[in-house]
């Protein structure tokens, strides 16, 4: 059972986004999805999508206008991976990131 | 008899220096987790673990050095006495200086004047009692944190810390009980060495399942 969060840091926030890409596989996943599952507001997403594609975290696959498809690319499947590390050592010593 | 005794208490050297090696690499996961984070008490922690292993390795140099090299036993000449009360003044203080740390990171939300301070002398280590007192009062608090903090988010990867952190108390109370009990100190070494492999298989864990 996780704590109650009160804030999440946005390094957090980029991570669950890209979890919930991850969490569509390879197809990847749409900007809905993305904003659902990582509880997210309209305007936060774009601006963090755009963040993440920057970084080259995450990628368009399809930009078709109405079908937007964002996927993982290898960086930011090592940098999930690490993150997942840090998260796991961070809360095991009760501190939240 | 008397040499193999010093051979025994003398492993004492090889569990700290295990254990001052595992500080180093908390320390450093510890750090990373900080420049990625950005979150202040990683930093903290961090710095505990360093001063961890400083105190460690201050203790593994004074111990080699006092009890090896040059070979102490029996009365010391006052020189001496001062310089190893400094050494084991500095270890002591290392030591809480990374408990309070722990304290702090890990949290929810004496200098003594006492010329009589190598009580423990009767084996061949740097301790002083009044000090491992204060000592196990500090950790008893980052017990507490370690098990509130797994009480709430019951990981496997807490339990780990909570483990380390128990058998470093665990540590402190066999050591202030082990008088001139070779065994006892021991165990209490052992103790020590299990904290920190506990802590070992954490990051091993966290970075593999």
């Amino acid at each position: 059972m996780k704590g109650k969060r009160t804030y999440r840091s946005k390094m957090r926030i980029l991570a669950d986004m890209m979890r919930a890409i991850q969490g569509e596989g390879e197809n990847g996943a749409g900007p809905t999805k993305i904003l659902y599952t990582a509880n997210l507001s309209h305007d936060r997403l774009t601006q963090y999508l755009e963040e993440l594609a920057e970084k080259e975290l995450i990628i368009l696959t399809d930009s078709e206008s109405n079908s937007r498809v964002y996927a993982l690319t290898e960086k930011g499947r090592a940098f999930l991976k690490e993150f997942v590390r840090v998260e796991r050592i961070s809360e095991a010593f009760g501190i939240e990131v | 008899m008397q040499e193999q005794i010093a051979t025994l208490i003398r492993l004492d050297l090889l569990f700290e220096t295990i254990g001052g090696i595992i500080s180093l690499m908390v320390a450093y996961y510890a750090t990373k987790a900080f420049n990625l984070t950005g979150q202040k008490r990683l930093s903290d922690l961090s710095t505990g673990f360093l001063v961890l292993a400083a105190g460690l390795f201050s203790h593994v140099g004074g111990t080699w050095y006092f009890f090896v090299r040059l070979g102490i036993e029996g009365e010391l000449n006052p020189d001496l006495t001062r310089l190893i009360v400094l050494v084991t003044v500095v270890y002591h203080l290392l030591r809480m200086m990374a408990y309070v740390l722990f304290v702090v990171s890990t949290r929810r939300s004496v200098r003594t004047k006492h010329p009589e301070m190598l009580m423990l002398l009767a084996l061949p280590v740097l301790i002083d009692a009044n000090l491992e007192v204060l000592t196990i009062f500090i950790l008893l608090v980052v017990v507490l944190q370690a098990f509130m903090n797994y009480a709430v988010i019951r990981s496997r990867y807490a339990l780990y810390v909570l483990t380390g952190f128990s058998m470093f108390l665990l540590s402190h109370l066999f050591l202030i009980l082990a008088g001139d009990n070779v065994g006892t100190y021991l165990l209490s070494q052992g103790f020590q060495l299990l904290g920190f492999i506990s802590f070992l298989v954490m990051l091993y864990k966290a970075g593999r399942e």
